[in-house]
């Protein structure tokens, strides 16, 4: 098998290599860019329309008040969690081929969390008011309800945004340093070392960094578990049918590093091309990160069985129903291509030759992605339009164009911040991967020692 | 006494190792290997905590405290502002709920301690830092840089053996 | 302190209703005298409407139009659901339909009073479930809550479309209650603008709330008499004499005479004489206020 990474790359290179990304991409970066931002501004003018007209313009109705709104937001929230998945529970358990990919997968989990707090602003009737749902004190002793489920998950949002902002800040700073002391003078130059924070790489610093760094790692990793364990309480906790399911939350969090992965698979392409990353992002690892999306694969699979067998044998014929108007009603086609997309495609990934192509990688993960996100639109609609009371079942109706609109703006908002990071934010950890080339350089080396002792 | 800096740059960690441990059995008169000393890396490198001898990190406290105080302060609020002036009852579930605020408890437990974590490294790391009197970039691409500072009178026994190991460059600058 | 508050309090703040209200009558939030409750008899029922109409005439409700209508964006706080016969899978629909009015069914431990995120829907101490408008962001998880889907949000800013009260309509719009803007829930509040006057009027006269002295407006309009309306309370109300005589207990979610009969039905013996009072979805919990009286006309007669 070939080397996760070449080891005789020189120190320096490494730093030249990942500096110019932040100088000159090629330029699909600028078509991205400039596509991101068109594909936002229909988000935005779909957003103005409803906040002048109502929510009513979205085609929600009395039976379905909630839609794709909250469907996409239960999928940004999930595309959050590989990031910690490669950052945190991959540095703890010592996997270091994560190094050269972990620092866009943060990123990608603090972005996904942004686009999807934009989605709680947008499903609200009266987002004016969101502050409402702020703990604050104020002189009328008005509190937020903390028995909702929303409220935990505003809590749990903000904990994990503002965490991973942080660990992705001070897994930086040893690299904003490098920028620092690299670039030419300009406001760039300024804005690295206000980052880099006096970063000199001291013994002191270092050691202090390593605690610290795996400290909020130990933190992250339940905190990431509990955020989507609570999405999934938004619905577990409810009594509807097809959402009062106790293995809701694993099934939730499988399902978010599931898509994740996915994305991390998508983004990985994407950025190995636009800055030229070949030597870092590279082939191996790329069959690393795909077999770890189909174990993740195959274990979302699982619980999804276990979901329709806990329903189907149990005597709550309500709930009986709302599954089989999933597979046969007018959401069928929706959720046999779920289905379709999240259990069988992933197969692909199980043959050798095509885990390091990049072509089909690239189809393959945007098809799972698609089915993660049908996944949660199968969860939320179909308990709208077949839930307790036959009166109010409702199977006709269809999200408008303007709720539509918001969700393509969405993918468009998030590129755009993506895109911006990797271009002020070394996306390939610098000096994380001169202690991956370090230490294995070292272990060869040992090796070559043990073979010739032998000898 | 007037003191001065002096800053050696290595190729690789062995050398730079021999080069403490000289230091630090070295007795020069105006120099404390274990105040003076500084270990400039690219990469963090365990073994330089190893060769530079026992420092204690204190950071855990600060986490511990940090979580403690979060889950508290959590727990305290929530559960007395449900109980404050406008209790209502809601849903027929006790005023004051357990599962709900364990949950955010929880989520405050977290929220304390990684923000106390991070608030004592950057006390514990002295960061934000000045710049220190001598300093050199490429310790931030590939090389290890060795900071002493010590009395005039030392620094000459201390130039030779950075010179005695091959140091890449030695920098000298009058302390303030 | 709010830390004192807690500790001295806690048996209260503890407390789950209404399944444990037994031992804790020092606690001013609950039980008061007053619990409204429903009995809506609909072998009375003819479904002319007439309810709903005067629903919308009481509480300043928005005509949507036709179109917004068939999108089901609908304001009616009392709806009449209509039901056909049904066998082998085929309507009947000259046996006539089954009518049931439905509202909002108050209910004692209700479930989309959890989940509102600002506290916008709680429970008041006369035992209704209130709705504050002005407290309401619109996050709808109250209505992705309840099992009978009995609230209404305001897709559109109704009270200002063309058509929501067509001339001379607007003149009759009720001062006693507001209009509500685009993106807050609402929901029927058992008349709370009538019911506050009667507790008001009796409270200045320093007497109880009168059986009758308060009307709802669907009942006031009610041709047949179906409904009626009072304090579950007062044992000498009607409500409450209706609620008893049926075997039906608010504070069970199984009532009695159900598992008397479920006995008997397991032996496959008959029971004698069933009694018609029942609660919609009770066996979910949510201790509703509105008893329904099952009708009596045997459904294959034609």
């Amino acid at each position: 098998m070939t080397k996760d990474i070449r080891e005789d790359i020189a120190w320096a290179q490494i730093n030249q290599d990942v500096l110019k990304s932040l100088e000159n991409p090629r330029k699909l970066y600028w078509v991205i860019l400039f596509g991101a931002l068109l594909v936002f501004s229909v988000g935005i003018g779909c957003e103005i329309y409803q906040y002048i007209n109502g929510m009513g313009v979205s085609n929600k109705n009395n039976s379905h008040v909630w839609g794709l709104y909250i469907a996409t937001f239960i999928f940004w929230i999930g595309m959050s969690h590989s990031g910690t998945l490669l950052s945190a529970i991959l540095h703890l358990m010592h996997a270091d081929w994560r190094k050269p990919i972990y620092r866009f997968a943060e990123a990608m989990t603090t972005f996904s969390l942004m686009t999807a707090g934009l989605f709680v602003a947008v499903h609200l009737g009266r987002v004016w008011q969101i502050y409402y749902a702020l703990p604050y004190p104020s002189e009328r002793w008005v509190w937020p309800n903390f028995q909702s489920p929303l409220l935990w998950d505003a809590m749990a949002i903000f904990t994990y945004l503002s965490s991973s902002v942080i660990f992705l800040y001070i897994g930086s700073i040893p690299d904003f340093a490098i920028a620092r002391d690299n670039i030419h003078p300009g406001w760039r130059k300024k804005l690295y070392s206000i980052l880099a924070l006096g970063w000199e790489g001291t013994d002191r610093q270092w050691r202090n960094f390593r605690i610290t760094y795996m400290t909020v790692a130990c933190f992250l990793i339940p905190l990431a578990v509990s955020v989507h364990s609570i999405v999934a309480s938004d619905f577990a906790m409810s009594q509807q049918p097809g959402w009062h399911v106790t293995s809701f939350p694993p099934y939730f969090v499988a399902g978010a590093l599931y898509s994740g992965c996915a994305a991390i698979i998508t983004l990985f392409i994407i950025l190995r091309y636009v800055f030229k990353f070949e030597e870092y992002m590279t082939l191996p690892i790329l069959k690393k990160t795909v077999r770890l999306t189909f174990a993740i694969a195959m274990v979302w699979t699982y619980l999804n069985c276990i979901e329709f067998a806990s329903v189907w044998y149990s005597h709550d014929q309500v709930a009986k129903d709302v599954l089989i108007q999933k597979a046969t009603g007018p959401y069928a086609p929706f959720w046999w291509a779920m289905i379709f997309c999240g259990s069988v495609v992933p197969f692909v990934m199980m043959f050798k030759r095509f885990q390091t192509n990049i072509p089909v990688m690239f189809a393959v993960s945007l098809l799972l992605n698609l089915g993660m996100w049908l996944e949660r639109w199968m969860i939320v609609a179909p308990t709208f339009s077949h839930g307790y009371y036959p009166w109010t079942w409702d199977h006709d109706q269809w999200p408008s164009l303007i709720q539509w609109g918001i969700v393509f703006g969405s993918f468009g908002w998030f590129t755009l911040l993506f895109m911006v990071f990797c271009k002020i934010v070394p996306s390939v950890s610098m000096y994380e991967v001169k202690e991956m080339v370090y230490h294995r350089s070292q272990a060869t080396k040992k090796k070559q020692l043990g073979i010739e002792g032998a000898h | 006494m007037s003191k001065r800096y002096l800053l050696a740059l290595y190729n690789n960690f062995d050398e730079a190792e021999k080069v403490v441990s000289e230091l630090r059995n070295a007795d020069i008169k105006g120099f404390n290997a274990d105040e003076d000393l500084t270990v400039k890396s690219p990469i963090e490198h365990p073994e330089v905590e190893e060769f530079l001898g026992d420092k204690p990190v204190k950071i855990q406290w600060f986490t511990l405290v940090g979580a403690v105080m979060g889950g508290l302060l959590a727990f305290f609020l929530i559960s007395g502002s449900q109980a404050g002036f406008y209790s209502q009852l809601k849903g027929g579930k006790p005023i004051v709920p357990i599962p709900p605020n364990m949950v955010l408890t929880y989520e405050m437990f977290i929220l304390g301690g990684v923000y106390i974590t991070v608030l004592g490294f950057l006390i514990c790391a002295g960061l934000p830092a000045r710049r220190s009197p001598l300093y050199s970039a490429k310790v931030s691409e590939d090389q290890i840089g060795i900071l002493v500072k010590a009395d005039e009178s030392a620094a000459a026994t201390l130039k030779g053996i950075f010179a005695k190991h091959k140091a890449l460059e030695i920098q000298e600058e009058a302390g303030r | 302190m709010s830390v004192s508050n807690l500790l001295e309090n806690w048996s209260k703040f503890r407390h789950t209703h209404p399944v444990d209200d037994k031992g804790h009558e020092d606690w001013e939030a609950y039980p008061s005298d007053i619990k409204w409750a429903m009995a809506i008899d609909l072998d009375a029922c003819t479904g002319c409407n007439a309810c709903s109409v005067a629903c919308y005439a009481e509480n300043n409700l928005a005509v949507v139009g036709k179109e917004k209508y068939a999108h089901g964006q609908e304001m009616h706080w009392m709806r009449i659901e209509r039901y056909w016969g049904e066998e082998n899978g085929e309507f009947h629909a000259e046996q006539g339909a089954q009518f049931l009015p439905m509202m909002c069914q108050q209910c004692e431990a209700a479930p989309c009073e959890t989940v509102c995120p600002v506290g916008a829907t709680n429970h008041t101490e006369d035992g209704l479930n209130s709705q504050i408008y002005n407290r309401c962001i619109g996050s709808r998880y109250c209505e992705a809550n309840c099992p009978y889907k009995v609230r209404y949000f305001n897709w559109y800013n109704y009270p200002e479309q063309e058509g929501a009260w067509p001339s001379p309509m607007e003149q009759q719009l009720n001062p006693d209650l507001t209009v509500r803007t685009k993106g807050v829930m609402e929901k029927c509040t058992f008349c709370k603008q009538r019911t506050y006057v009667a507790r008001n009027n009796a409270r200045n006269e320093g007497r109880e709330v009168a059986d009758g002295e308060v009307q709802t407006a669907c009942q006031q309009a009610c041709p047949t008499g179906a409904i009626s309306f009072g304090n579950l309370h007062d044992p000498a109300s009607k409500v409450a004499k209706q609620w008893a005589q049926q075997g039906v207990d608010i504070n069970k979610d199984k009532q009695d005479k159900d598992k008397e009969r479920e006995k008997i039905e397991h032996q496959d013996k008959e029971p004698e004489k069933a009694l018609r009072g029942y609660r919609i979805l009770e066996e979910l919990r949510p201790y509703p206020s509105v008893m329904y009286l099952e009708r009596v006309r045997d459904e294959s007669a034609v």
